[in-house]
Order: structure tokens, then sequence, then C-alpha cells
């Protein structure tokens, strides 16, 4: 390769996947490129190749810590923190922190004190549903349950074969299916629902036959071993 | 990269993609110093860097179940998320047409096999700096400034002053001579 002689083919587009990689291509050609991807197997890896490559040059760069309240923004952001409390000490405490306040909140306790002690009387909860997914062929039992948002799934027995794995599918009732990851080999794990997801007497969880780690393409490739409906408790 | 480190981040990264905010913090112990130095080595503005790391992060939790298929490393993964949102904002600040999504490659399943294939590319990365530094000065230069600090090929042509047809044609040059240096 001399300074003068036009790419080959196969330079070019080895050239091509690079310039994608480093964000160097623009318009209807960097288009092009991208709806490439889709398409030709190869020049996606290639493209790949050039980030994990690449990537070593950042490896280098000296760590920077972030300021604290940028995890604390990530997490507001992501609704899993509450702001912290204001602590602006010229800033006029509002009411329910003063006095008054106090005496709110202590009859606040006491009415749900008298409540939880009210004999006969459930306290409201938040909608829980459960489902037993138990295969036909084999020992496999799984105890799913939701409360609220909060999923959990109890593998009773029957672990996938080595090198295998229980794939967890959220089966709604427009009837398409989005994996919740796998199961663990043993014991329970506990997950947040992602969004978009509602738990209802029309939503089932599957669980399906995948090489370890679950499908490799995102959509269950092995065969669905287990199915049930969830159930209001 | 150790092989520790990496199933370690793997590890995390799929108890994040189930909604582990315990993952999800330990992952952004392990990553955010060296993610957030991304940031500030492209955007070289703290609040804007800061900013962008939130971003990161966000967009981690929202595709972190994508992650097992696209066949990268985890680091090399979170490394372009992070440099891609950087150099976004870089672009949108400078108003020019946004970058192209080379996030895109990352969303086509992978069909090699993740192990081998992160042997080889370990061996590629001890052999980058050896190779970088057999290209001449500026092309080497040229390289890490279009990977660390979002240069573009217009930039380049500038700072050279030359045509950015010429320019385009020695960094494809210099980049095809890299990869064959580090595969031999």
């Amino acid at each position: 390769m001399t300074e003068d002689t036009p790419l080959t083919p196969l330079e070019h587009d080895e050239a091509l996947a690079a310039e994608l990689a480093l964000g160097l291509l623009e318009g209807p050609e960097a288009q092009a490129a991208v709806d490439r991807l889709s398409t030709d197997p190869a020049f996606a890896q290639a493209v790949r190749d050039w980030q994990e490559r690449l990537a070593g040059l950042a490896e280098d760069l000296t760590p920077v810590m972030a300021p604290a309240r940028a995890r604390q923004g990530i997490r507001q952001r992501l609704g899993h923190a509450l702001p912290p409390l204001e602590t602006d000490p010229l800033e006029r405490a509002p009411w329910w922190r003063g006095p008054m306040g106090v005496l709110t909140g202590l009859l606040a306790v006491a009415a749900v004190a008298a409540f939880l002690w009210l004999p006969g009387q459930d306290v409201p909860a938040t909608p829980e549903y459960g489902a037993e997914l138990v295969a036909a062929d084999s020992d496999l039992r799984v105890d799913a349950r939701v409360e609220g948002r909060e999923m959990r799934l109890a593998l009773q027995s029957g672990p996938a074969a080595e090198g295998r794995d229980w794939e967890i599918w959220w089966i709604g009732d427009d009837g398409a299916a989005i994996s919740l990851g796998v199961m663990p080999r043993a014991g329970e794990m506990r997950m947040t629902l992602p969004e978009g997801l509602e738990p209802s007497n029309a939503t089932s969880i599957a669980l399906s036959d995948e090489p370890e780690g679950g499908s490799p393409t995102g959509q269950a490739t092995g065969p669905v071993v287990a199915v049930a409906e969830l159930t209001r408790l | 990269m150790t092989d520790a480190r990496r199933t370690e981040l793997e590890g995390l990264i799929s108890r994040v993609a189930l909604g582990d905010r315990d993952a999800f913090d330990a992952l952004y112990d392990a990553t955010s110093a060296k993610l957030h130095a991304i940031c500030l080595s492209v955007l070289k503005d703290r609040p804007e860097a800061e900013e962008t790391l939130q971003e990161v992060y966000i967009r981690v939790w929202q595709s972190a179940a994508r992650y097992a298929s696209n066949g990268l490393s985890p680091m090399t993964w979170l490394i372009t998320i992070a440099r891609n949102r950087a150099i976004d904002r870089l672009r949108a600040r400078a108003s020019r047409p946004a970058t192209a999504p080379e996030d895109a490659a990352a969303a086509v399943p992978s069909e090699e096999p993740s192990p081998e294939s992160a042997t080889i590319m370990a061996q590629e990365r001890r052999m980058l700096h050896e190779c970088l530094s057999q290209l001449a000065g500026p092309q080497a230069g040229a390289v890490r400034a279009v990977y660390l600090e979002g240069v573009t090929y217009a930039d380049l042509a500038e700072r050279e002053g030359l045509p950015i047809n010429t320019v385009r044609s020695w960094l494809r040059r210099s980049l095809l001579r890299l990869k064959d240096c580090v595969t031999q």
C-alpha cells in the first residue's frame, strides 16, 4: 500500500468501518453506513472491532471522579431516589416541619396505629399477583410473585442443565414476549419491573430453555418449558 | 482489562438489565471515573462533562438488557456510549449536524463468540500503543485527537492547512496501517 494507489474495496470497507466507529462520517454517507450495519454482519463486526481496538486509547485516560451530585442526579432522573431535603437555613421551614407539623405527624401516627389495630380491617396494599410455573416433563418449579412493581422469582426445584439457562419471559396482553433475564441456578431473584410492564390477569410468565446467559437473539430460541398466568392474590 | 474484571462488569451489567439498583450503583462506582474522564477529554468543560455522564448512565440503565448480545467487552460498550454521548454534545455545541449514531453497531447482535474475540482484542490492545508509535507523529496525533477529543475531518484540515479530502485520505491510510499492525 503506497500513498497514491487507490484503496481496494476491502480496504475501503475497513476504512469506512473505522470512520463510522470514530464518528467521522457525515450526512448521507453516515446514514448509508449505519443502514449497512443491519444488513451486513461482517461490516457490523468490523465496526465493533474498531470500537474494541480504539477503546484502548480511552482506557489510558486518568480516571476523574465525578462529584457526588452526578450520581444523585442520575438516581433522581431514573426515579431511584428522592431529592435530598432542602437544608437552606435562610428558608422558612414549611408548616409541616414546625410545631404544627409535629402535632399533625403525631395525629397521623395515632390514626394509622388505630387503623392497624382495628380488628377485621386490612391495610390497603399494593396489588399482588402470583403464578406457579411448573414444567410438564421435569421437576422444574418456579414461584413468581409481583408486588406493585417488584417481582420475585424463586426456583423451588429443577435448575437448568449445565451450560443452559431458564430464561424468563413476560408476556403481556398484546402477546409480545419481553425477556426478564435468566433464572438463578438456585434460590430467588428480585427485580423492579421495567417501565411499560403492567401486571394484570392478562399477563403470563414463561420459561424457555436457552443457552447459558440467555437467548443470544433476544427472542426465545429454545422450547418454552413452563408457562402460567398471573393471578391476583 | 483482566478476565476477572471483565466477568465482574458483565455480571453487574446483566443484573442492571434486570433492574437491580445495587448492581447499578456498583457499576457506577467501578466505571464512572473513567467514563467521566472520557466526557472531559471530549468536552473539556466540567459542567457539561458531568451532565453528559448522567446521560450516559441513564442510557446504560435503559439499554443494559441489550448488552449481552452485542459481543463488545463491557468496558468497550461503556466507553463507546460515553464517547458517543460526549461527541453528540460537542457537535450540538458547534451546531454541526449530529454525529452518526455509532451505537447502532452495538445494537446488532454479534455472531462471534465473545470470549475468544475478547482474547484477540486484548492482544490487539497491547499492540495499539506500539503500533501508534510506528505511525508518523501527525498521523498518530490525529487518530488520538479524533478518538479522544472528537476532532472531525474539517478540524483536521484546518489544523493541517490541507484540503479535507487530502486529510481524509491520509487518515484512512493511517487507520488501515494501524489495523495491519495490531492484527499481525
